[in-house]
């Protein structure tokens, strides 16, 4: 597998819960390269699974401790802006109507050398031809963007059409099979 | 709230679903064969369903699948049965989200535990998913229910539980262990049990007289 999985500060960099000043200087440079290729990915308001409860914790964070200022220090304004955030739309709360939320989530994978990606999980029927994801940037990053209901659901990503990949940065489960099944729960 | 068992088998054959064929006739038999009866005993179909349709995806082959769906009606079964010794019957949404919660390593007196915190079956059902999504993430299904349980506990949102994994998650980006993280996470819960004037202990927040001299842990409170 060529997947590529950054280290976990990396991924709080993406965050935007520390700034690259914060990382070790041997993390850097893969710091500044995955900045570099999510700044090629357009800055709609969503979420990515592998960070949606990063970023959640660290929006709920800030709310109990009551330091939003702190989002005007400018390096965290510049890691805020390249947090995919979440957009919760929520509909009126009317009795079980509540339960029918829906929560528009991006689906993000480093896939060096594919020449086509796509997505499969319960929302698509595990259908490998209803959700291609888009290259972006210099060509590894492929993203897609979804609306789907809250609930739990599990997902992989296809490669070239043959190769079944769950997302490296995800909670996972055996799917019966013998692999893993990414699981996402909203 | 029900899955509509019957009906989604009647669907799934008039559907384009089948139309693409999504799977094989010997699988739609065995996926009828194997709804039906779950159906008769209050499962809801559609985990089954949708195992199959992922397995035809995937190019499992049929034995395998076949033995892959038995599997997926047995979780549903431990799952509806758990669920009923906890105090929740009927209720498909729950009995998948334990099937869920069983799949990602947790067992059928796990989700006793957690429909035992007598919270309506809506909460549980976010709270076996959420303890199925912490043991995904490397949780000790033992710390997941007890954590997920002592925040059912303390009344929480469905949104506050759906934000436990993302604090794991984050204790773990700072050093601490899957089950570390939960650990503290439920001391946390316990303290804040213990603040609102709930008889919580060192071992997690209870419901009901506190422990006993003799040690025995305090009872559930019993289910509406």
């Amino acid at each position: 597998m060529n997947e590529r999985e950054f280290h976990p500060d990396v991924k709080r960099l993406l965050d935007g819960e520390i700034t690259i000043a914060d990382l070790p200087p041997e993390l850097r440079a893969e710091g500044e390269e995955a900045l570099r290729l999510l700044a090629a990915v357009d800055r709609s308001p969503v979420s990515t699974p592998a960070v949606t409860w990063r970023v959640m914790a660290a929006l709920e964070r800030r709310r109990q401790r009551v330091r939003w200022p702190l989002l005007l220090v400018p390096a965290l304004a510049m890691a805020a802006a390249l947090v995919l955030w979440i957009n919760i739309n929520r509909p009126s709360m009317v009795g079980p109507s509540a339960a029918s939320n829906v929560v528009t989530v991006r689906f993000v994978l480093v896939a060096p050398g594919a020449q086509h990606v796509s997505l499969a999980g319960t929302f698509n029927h595990w259908d490998p031809r209803a959700t291609p994801l888009v290259r972006s940037g210099a060509g590894d990053l492929w993203t897609a963007t979804l609306s789907l209901p809250s609930g739990q659901h599990q997902y992989a990503f296809v490669v070239d059409g043959t190769r079944w990949v769950p997302d490296p940065a995800a909670p996972a489960v055996d799917d019966g099979f013998g692999r893993r099944n990414s699981v996402l729960t909203l | 709230m029900r899955f509509p068992s019957i009906l989604s088998l009647a669907l799934l054959a008039a559907s384009p679903l089948a139309g693409q064929q999504r799977f094989t006739g010997r699988i739609a038999t065995v996926v009828e064969s194997l709804g039906v009866a779950a159906t008769a005993r209050g499962l809801p179909v559609d985990p089954v369903i949708e195992k199959a349709i992922e397995g035809s995806a995937k190019g499992i082959p049929a034995e395998r699948l076949t033995t892959a769906l038995r599997v997926v009606v047995d979780q549903l079964d431990t799952a509806a049965a758990s669920l009923r010794a906890g105090g929740i019957s009927g209720d498909t949404i729950a009995i998948a989200a334990g099937e869920f919660a069983i799949t990602a390593g947790l067992h059928g007196r796990d989700i006793t535990e957690l429909a035992r915190t007598g919270r309506p079956a809506a909460d549980v059902t976010v709270g076996l998913r959420v303890a199925g999504t912490l043991a995904a993430l490397g949780v000790p299904p033992l710390e997941s229910v007890k954590l997920v349980s002592a925040e059912l506990r303390l009344g929480r949102s469905p949104a506050d539980l759906l934000a436990l994994p993302g604090r794991v998650e984050s204790e773990v980006a700072h050093g601490a262990t899957p089950a570390q993280a939960a650990a503290g996470l439920t001391r946390a819960a316990a303290g804040q049990a213990g603040g609102q004037g709930g008889p919580a202990g060192p071992g997690g927040p209870h419901h009901g007289p506190p422990p006993g001299k003799s040690g025995e842990p305090p009872p559930h409170p019993p289910h509406p």
